[in-house]
């Protein structure tokens, strides 16, 4: 018999075990997961397989080669979905599994050399970004976390506004920074109200998450090596570029963050070969996100002032700070 | 009865039928089926989701079936209890089903 066990991470005793799992399909172990399902076969109490959930993406779905065709990857997988009912759940998975995913409802996204992200009902990234205004025309994009939105970010904005029909902002929605998701999309919203040509929108689940790029709010940014972007980038370039008629990225230069600058670089020799050009402006000054979210810390109001748009200095003046 | 919340009941597993539901405001029934015998029976356990839906007096929601295999009593009851989970009511009859 088969029993799961749903744990918030795999148990230190059951580690090395679920890493050679993994090991055995091909697999690695990101880590930072929000949910696990182990599957033991209890007479042994051998790990069967197993199934991660981070976000709305469920990933290391791995079935040991003593287990196959024991509809071990279903269980897996149901007792995952059960969890959060109703998510836009993708999955990312290796290529040569796409028939096996298919018969569970999964349907393809975007596909790189070693890795394929579905998504569980067709259609639903396709309905989250038809649901977004559209424009004829050569459209930008920009993706920002804006934690808060300075005016480094607003000159990106204007800058790239003024060199396309019309500029999709992407403003990511996870909760990992210091001003809250809702917050942030407000302040960009206010803070650009004045740019006919540009929509806000929240980035959900496809626009850098920890679904398509976890490693960007893992506060460790030094195993840069281990960094994966392409699956964020693919979706970009593969789904929402076509969707929206975007055809040129701006991106403000990173000097700072080598996860960041390693994105950057991954954006430029990737996205062109899916129709979408990459423009990288240097940085206004010495403002940064980074820079504003300290001295907010340090109650240096002058300072703040000086980085950010009223709108935005109104907001940091009524909040405390919580995060770095 | 009205779906306040998103609900799921079954599993992938074979013999049985994953059941979403996502609350709708408009649209009718919007179902997306994927099935092991969708040639076969993919007709069929549309009929059957969408005629246990009427009974129980859903008209909108977003419905997200992976079935693999299920008997159609199986797939009434998948489907009622996903009902009853996202409305957060407890069956009186299920044999009205």
């Amino acid at each position: 018999m088969i029993r799961l066990e749903s744990c918030p991470a795999p148990p230190p005793a059951r580690l090395e075990e679920y890493r050679r799992l993994l090991t055995a399909c091909g697999l690695t172990d990101e880590g930072d997961g929000d949910q696990t399902v182990l599957a033991v076969e209890e007479e042994t109490e051998r790990l069967a397989a197993c199934g991660t959930r981070r976000g709305d993406l469920l990933l290391q779905i791995a079935v040991g080669p003593c287990f196959r065709g024991e509809d071990l990857a279903a269980r897996v997988l149901s007792a995952l979905m059960a969890q959060a009912p109703g998510r836009p759940w993708m999955l990312c998975t290796k290529p040569e599994n796409r028939r096996m995913f298919a018969s569970l409802g999964f349907s393809p996204l975007a596909e790189t050399a070693d890795a394929l992200l579905m998504e569980h009902r067709r259609g639903t990234m396709a309905r989250f970004l038809s649901a977004l205004p559209q424009f004829p025309g050569e459209n930008g994009a920009v993706v920002c976390h804006c934690d808060p939105f300075t005016l480094g970010h607003r000159h990106l904005i204007a800058y790239a506004a003024a060199r396309c029909a019309h500029l999709y902002v992407f403003v990511l929605s996870e909760d990992r920074g210091a001003v809250p998701a809702a917050d942030r999309l407000q302040l960009v919203r206010q803070g650009t109200a004045d740019l006919p040509n540009v929509t806000v929108a929240a980035g959900g689940p496809y626009f850098v998450s920890r679904a398509t790029f976890p490693a960007y709010f893992i506060k460790d940014r030094s195993r840069v090596e281990a960094v994966r972007t392409d699956l964020d980038l693919a979706l970009f370039g593969r789904q929402a570029a076509p969707a929206l008629g975007i055809v040129r990225r701006f991106v403000g230069e990173e000097p700072y963050c080598p996860v960041t600058a390693a994105y950057n670089e991954n954006m430029r020799r990737l996205l062109p070969a899916m129709g979408v050009a990459v423009e990288e402006i240097p940085r206004l000054g010495d403002i940064s996100a980074g820079a504003v979210r300290r001295l907010w810390a340090q109650g240096n109001w002058e300072e703040v002032r000086s980085m950010v748009p009223e709108t935005t200095y109104a907001w940091l003046r009524s909040h405390t700070p919580t995060g770095p | 009865m009205e779906l306040k919340k998103a609900a799921t009941a079954g599993t992938m597993e074979s013999g049985d039928v994953m059941v979403t539901l996502c609350p709708a405001q408009e649209g009718g029934v919007d179902l997306s089926l994927t099935s092991s015998v969708q040639q076969q029976f993919g007709r069929q356990i549309e009929a059957v989701i969408r005629d246990t839906l009427r009974k129980l007096g859903v008209e909108h929601a977003q419905v997200t079936a992976v079935d693999k295999g299920a008997l159609d009593c199986t797939i009434r009851a998948r489907v009622a209890a996903a009902v009853y989970r996202s409305a957060g009511e407890t069956p009186e009859r299920w044999e009205e089903l």
